[in-house]
């Protein structure tokens, strides 16, 4: 498209969006004269048509000396020849430069929009984690019941447990207090039945019991000496 | 008997713990020891004490009688269970804290659909590069100069610039 017309506002009241400004402005050629002249003639007069009508009426102006030439003229082209060079060379990097400028801009805008889209969509998730949170407030009252529950049961059984070992406690206290009475009441009668025994022994007895303890060994002497 | 052991509940630690948030989890680390304790303690307990053999404590004791009367007081002996006194409160502040999440819940949706709402405009909202300045002061209305209160430029104080 060489050039998009902007339709003025041709009703009183429009609400509709405004359409987006194009992109580049018009071409031109030469830096001055708009395509659409160029194109308008063509029909008629091809494409040298409007470069003919250029020069003539420029030799017209020339020679008719509708235009002077004088001083100014020198200077004037002087002038534009350092402009015109002036914008051949840096044009395109100072118009680099602005549209830089407003690049940054837009960008940082859009940063800044992105940015606040991706916390507001954080927020979201993190209110949705919070409510999935707060559904598992059971498990806590759970465990809190079931810590009573067993502080209760450990409790109970404790208890029992105390009963048991106290009754068994006391029947073989019982039971060991007569173990003991009879051990002591055995011992007892032993040592007097030795006491007893060895004082009855006369030494009439004793010399008697030797005698005839040494028959006795030198009759089994004899007898191993036999089987030897 | 019967009521006390279907009390305890079997507990999915795991489940619970991924919804604890990170600023309560000492608390919950402290209520977990305290239950392992807990089941810890009443596992080594024997669920009955032992039985007493009465037979051969008849028969080995001397003194005539006291054998009977132990069995026949032990057991008449009716050991009394421990009374609960907390789960009642437990399960009131279970209801408390139904209601203060439930409100919680309320708030956290209107919370929502506001942020649902702002994401609808920043998202609806045209290109940059397509706006006007009008647009621009209609989508973020914080950035519109006031020009009746600072009506020279820059229409705001100069410390703000």
């Amino acid at each position: 498209v060489l050039h998009s017309t902007r339709p003025l506002h041709t009703s009183q009241q429009c609400s509709a969006p405004v359409p987006p400004l194009p992109e580049k402005g018009g071409e031109v050629r030469h830096g001055l004269i708009p395509e659409e002249f160029f194109q308008f003639l063509y029909p008629k007069t091809g494409v040298t048509g409007p470069y003919m009508l250029g020069t003539g009426l420029l030799l017209y102006l020339l020679s008719k000396e509708i235009y002077v030439v004088n001083h100014e003229t020198v200077a004037s082209a002087c002038i534009l020849a350092v402009i015109i060079y002036g914008v051949k060379k840096f044009g395109p990097d100072v118009a680099a430069f602005a549209d830089k400028l407003n690049e940054e801009k837009v960008a940082s805008a859009l940063a800044v929009k992105n940015e606040a889209i991706k916390d507001l969509e954080t927020a979201i998730e993190q209110e949705k984690k919070e409510q999935w949170r707060v559904e598992g407030r059971s498990y806590l009252f759970d465990a809190k019941r079931n810590n009573v529950a067993m502080l209760l049961e450990t409790n109970y059984r404790e208890r029992l447990m105390t009963v048991y070992s106290e009754v068994k406690k006391r029947l073989d206290y019982q039971l060991a207090m007569q173990n003991l009475k009879r051990q002591k009441e055995q011992d007892h009668m032993i040592q007097w039945v030795e006491k007893s025994v060895i004082q009855s022994i006369t030494p009439q007895q004793q010399k008697e019991s030797v005698a005839k303890c040494i028959l006795d060994l030198k009759a089994l002497s004899r007898s191993a000496q036999a089987a030897a | 008997m019967a009521s006390r052991r279907a009390a305890i509940k079997a507990i999915d630690w795991a489940a619970f713990a991924e919804r604890v948030p990170a600023n309560q989890k000492a608390m919950f680390n402290a209520l977990k020891t305290r239950s392992d304790a807990l089941s810890a303690r009443l596992a080594a307990l024997p669920e009955k004490p032992p039985a007493i053999d009465w037979a051969h404590y008849k028969a080995t004791v001397a003194k005539a009688g006291m054998v009977d009367e132990f069995q026949k007081k032990f057991s008449a002996l009716k050991v009394p269970e421990p009374v609960d006194t907390q789960t009642a409160k437990i399960d009131a502040q279970e209801k408390e804290a139904a209601k203060s999440s439930a409100e919680y819940i309320q708030a956290s949706k209107a919370r929502i659909v506001r942020y649902e709402e702002q994401l609808q405009k920043l998202k609806s909202m045209i290109p940059f590069d397509q706006m006007t300045v009008e647009d621009f002061e209609e989508a973020f209305p914080e950035t519109k100069l006031d020009k009746e209160k600072y009506p020279f430029w820059p229409h705001k104080p100069i410390a703000d610039l």
